[in-house]
């Protein structure tokens, strides 16, 4: 394998985004890649941040962020790393034809699953559930067979975020599903790809459209980009609105699908199966990454590193014992609040972030990993993603957000 | 001796993720299909104490381990799922088809016919007019399928035919697999090519059985050992003189690195992989050691490559395509998921739809290239591939020897 100038490791939205932004500075790019990131798991949107230090609910995202806390990922990132990153982004989604909408300055509102409200603040067109505010009635719909949809628990719970001077009709699609398993999202989306499964869904569904309506339905319009809502939002002649779901995710699958292929434009080498194992030092410099699969591991040749693999929950952070915490593949230095009293607030949904989730890598405004006393361990490995230190993405509801951010500067310096 | 870490035992990893149902081709295509993680993980997590129980679509895995790929918790999904049908098909040996019996012993065939004057020539004529009167799906073979013939002559009879320049002193043993030695000769021809216009001698060893991929998506688990131990054992006495064994079909490949030791947890097992690498994982050490012979093809004939699932499994990339590129073959990944052959799997009857079902992204994607070839290092890929679409295919260690002629 010949030499990269960038070798990113890590196959989520932070490592995809390291490997857009280093591309995009013509750099020759290596990604390596072990398991699909959190793509299948999340709904794809970009929370920037939700919720303050508190727990009160943010209006502003770019006013927030700007008043977070020193030890937060944002404070090191910048506000104008988050906002030139956000326009990244949104050029590189439009591009491949699945535009985001929102902005920094206000939030996008989602239904979720089970018809509450949660705030973002990029999101498809598709997903734009404050579309939902100004309709008079509300067309729910169910479909036949769909695991972990309630659709009657959703109209119960979204009257009451949304009020009862709405009407609630709820209807229920057949799928004419025939197979053996239950319904997942996914399934439903590829039943909708095809054309005859679109032409009976809209048959099942166009009496109840109308104007003044909003069509709710679960995250099912395709798994090709914004193919499917486009043709179903002019054919109905009233807005459509998706919401969030359980794994499978549709749209997180559909996000994944969009950047893969804007890698691939970009000529990046994607290197699948290829667990980071060790890396190669020399002084205060990475060399190589050593990855690789059964046998032996492949030596990964670059000028820079972007680490990206996830924190603790997807094993980029591992702890052993107590106060044991470490970066697999390069050794950077982890800091938490390892002591097992403080480790975990037992009030999982309480006001207070979880220490375990701030657990990771000590950086600084480079976001390369530093010591104790704050001087850089290696020069040429930065940091993205859930393997900062310093925020509770689950809390505050930045996860993406903060992968973004920090992507788009890690691979900007 | 048994290995302390096993396989067998990944399924506690298994946070459910849904991960894996996400991306396996079969649970796309085939909605009879609960997926890889009910089948494999779940189904293994509940230790059933009654041999006999069994999950329905069990049979319906292909093994193509595109699962494995997309793991985050390094669970070997596809491999829990085979160890299941095995317990599944030990207790029920009755339930075993006349397709499976055929499919996963192929070698028997091959090794009969080779011993019958005109053996293979008539296995060929015969399978001609079973496949015009429609008597395959009676076997339960796809009826809609051309069978692979069998070659008049075996790579193991050409490769004593062949003379290798004198003086070589490295050495490599060459595992042709099935496939090559008895359907598709001419890439182990190709692979000698390469090798010794690298300087290294290629050796064969007629003790070498069937890597037992078959067996194993058959459900004969018991003869997939025996086979892995009488391999394994060849691997270590080459180790021993520093002589490596390489495959160019990824499947086999697989086997020998990995499989083996997901499915019996044998430290030789382990110790044997290191012995093993593919073609052109071979071939890339090489060059990267500047030892690789240069060469440069100036040529606009546009080539599509498609990444074997097993190959991609093997976490190195897809070293093939790089090296070509590399010497200036105009080639392209198709990167088109898999080719839904999956082996034996597309071979059967009752999972033809799926397979086609599968294999459509790819037929697509090679259709609308215009490419002149279709490059890929696993055999029965390639089959899927002529069959899905009216493209000509080749091995990579093919036009790599073809470019050390010109």
């Amino acid at each position: 394998m010949s030499k990269s100038d960038v070798v990113v490791i890590g196959n989520g939205f932070a490592g995809l985004m390291s490997a857009l932004v280093s591309a995009d500075q013509g750099k020759k790019v290596t990604l390596l890649s072990y398991g699909a990131g959190t793509f299948p798991l999340n709904s794809g949107v970009i929370d920037v941040l939700g919720y303050d230090d508190s727990g009160k609910a943010v209006a502003n995202p770019a006013q927030a962020v700007s008043a977070v806390a020193d030890e937060h990922p944002y404070k090191k990132i910048g506000t104008q790393a988050l906002e030139e990153s956000v326009k990244f982004f949104q050029d590189v989604v439009a591009a491949e034809g699945f535009p985001y909408v929102g902005s920094l300055n206000e939030q996008q509102w989602l239904v979720t699953g089970v018809g509450t409200l949660k705030p973002s603040c990029l999101v498809p067109e598709s997903m734009q559930g404050s579309k939902c505010f100004e309709a008079s009635e509300i067309v729910l719909v169910g479909i036949k067979g769909l695991k972990d949809y309630y659709v009657d628990m959703v109209a119960e719970n979204l009257a009451k975020e949304l009020g009862n001077d709405k009407k609630y009709t709820v209807v229920t699609v057949d799928p004419h599903y025939q197979g053996a398993r239950d319904l997942t999202t996914k399934d439903v989306a590829s039943w909708m790809d095809t054309e005859a499964g679109y032409a009976d869904f809209v048959s099942q569904v166009k009496g109840n459209a109308g104007a003044g309506k909003v069509i709710l339905v679960p995250q099912i319009l395709g798994l090709k980009g914004n193919v499917v809502y486009k043709k179903i939002v002019a054919e109905l002649g009233c807005p459509v609105v998706e919401t969030t779901a359980m794994p499978p995710s549709v749209n997180g699958l559909r996000l994944r699908d969009v950047l893969l292929s804007a890698l691939k434009k970009k000529g990046i080498t994607v290197i699948e199966n290829a667990k980071a194992e060790e890396a190669v030092i020399e002084g205060s410099k990475a060399v190589a990454v050593k990855a690789g699969g059964e046998v032996r591991l492949q030596t990964y040749n670059a000028d820079k590193f972007i680490v990206a693999t996830g924190g603790f929950y997807s094993g980029g952070i591992t702890m052993r014992d107590f106060g044991e915490a470490k970066e697999v593949v390069f050794g950077l230095p982890v800091e938490c609040d390892c002591v097992e009293e403080r480790w975990v607030n037992k009030q999982l949904f309480s006001d207070k972030k979880q220490t375990f989730a701030k657990t990771g890598v000590r950086v600084d405004a480079t976001l390369r990993g530093v010591n104790e006393s704050g001087n850089v361990v290696l020069e040429n490995v930065y940091v993205a993603g859930r393997n900062l230190s310093g925020y509770d993405f689950c809390f505050e509801h930045s996860g993406n957000g903060v992968a973004l951010a920090s992507a788009y500067k890690a691979a900007k310096a | 001796m048994e290995l302390e870490e096993r396989a067998r035992d990944s399924a506690d990893n298994c946070i459910a993720c849904t991960s894996c149902i996400a991306v396996c081709p079969v649970t796309k295509a085939n909605p009879d299909y609960r997926g890889p993680k009910l089948v494999g993980p779940a189904h293994n997590r509940m230790h059933f104490s009654d041999e006999s129980d069994y999950e329905d679509s069990l049979k319906l895995c292909s093994n193509c381990k595109n699962c494995d790929i997309t793991c985050p918790n390094g669970v070997s999904v596809a491999t829990l799922n085979m160890l299941e049908r095995a317990k599944y098909y030990k207790a029920h040996p009755e339930k075993h088809t006349q397709a499976d019996q055929m499919l996963s012993h192929n070698f028997q065939m091959a090794d009969m016919l080779k011993s019958i004057p005109f053996g293979r020539t008539c296995a060929n004529i015969g399978m001609s007019i079973g496949e015009a009167m429609g008597m395959m799906g009676a076997m339960g073979i796809a009826p809609q399928r051309k069978s692979p013939r069998f070659a008049t002559k075996y790579f193991r009879e050409m490769y004593k035919e062949i003379k290798q320049p004198e003086g070589l002193t490295k050495e490599v043993l060459f595992f042709p697999g099935c496939f090559i030695d008895v359907n598709d000769p001419e890439v182990g021809v190709a692979f000698v090519k390469v090798m010794n216009a690298n300087g290294y001698k290629v050796l064969m060893d007629d003790r070498f059985k069937c890597c037992g991929s078959p067996l194993v998506v058959g459900g004969y688990l018991d003869e997939a050992r025996s086979h892995a131990d009488n391999n394994v054992a060849i691997i270590n006495e080459y180790a021993a003189k520093n002589i490596p064994v390489i495959a160019c079909c990824t499947s086999c490949s697989l086997m020998l690195k990995a499989e083996y030791t997901e499915l019996f947890a044998q430290e030789e097992m382990a110790q044997a992989a290191k012995n093993v690498y593919d073609a052109f994982e071979f071939l890339t050490i090489l060059a990267e050691k500047g030892e690789l012979k240069k060469v440069h093809v100036s040529s606009d004939k546009k080539f599509i490559y498609h990444a074997p699932c097993h190959l991609r499994a093997q976490g190195m990339g897809m070293p093939a395509v790089d090296l070509l590129k590399e010497i200036g073959v105009n080639i392209d990944s198709a990167d088109a998921g898999c080719c839904g052959m999956s082996g034996s799997y597309g071979f059967h009857k009752e999972n033809y739809e799926t397979s086609m079902k599968i294999g459509s992204e790819l037929f697509d994607k090679i259709n609308a290239s215009g490419a002149h070839k279709v490059v890929c290092d696993c055999g029965t890929c390639r089959e899927q591939i002529k069959h899905g679409t009216n493209a000509k295919t080749t091995h990579p260690i093919q036009v790599l020897a073809k470019a050390y002629e010109q």
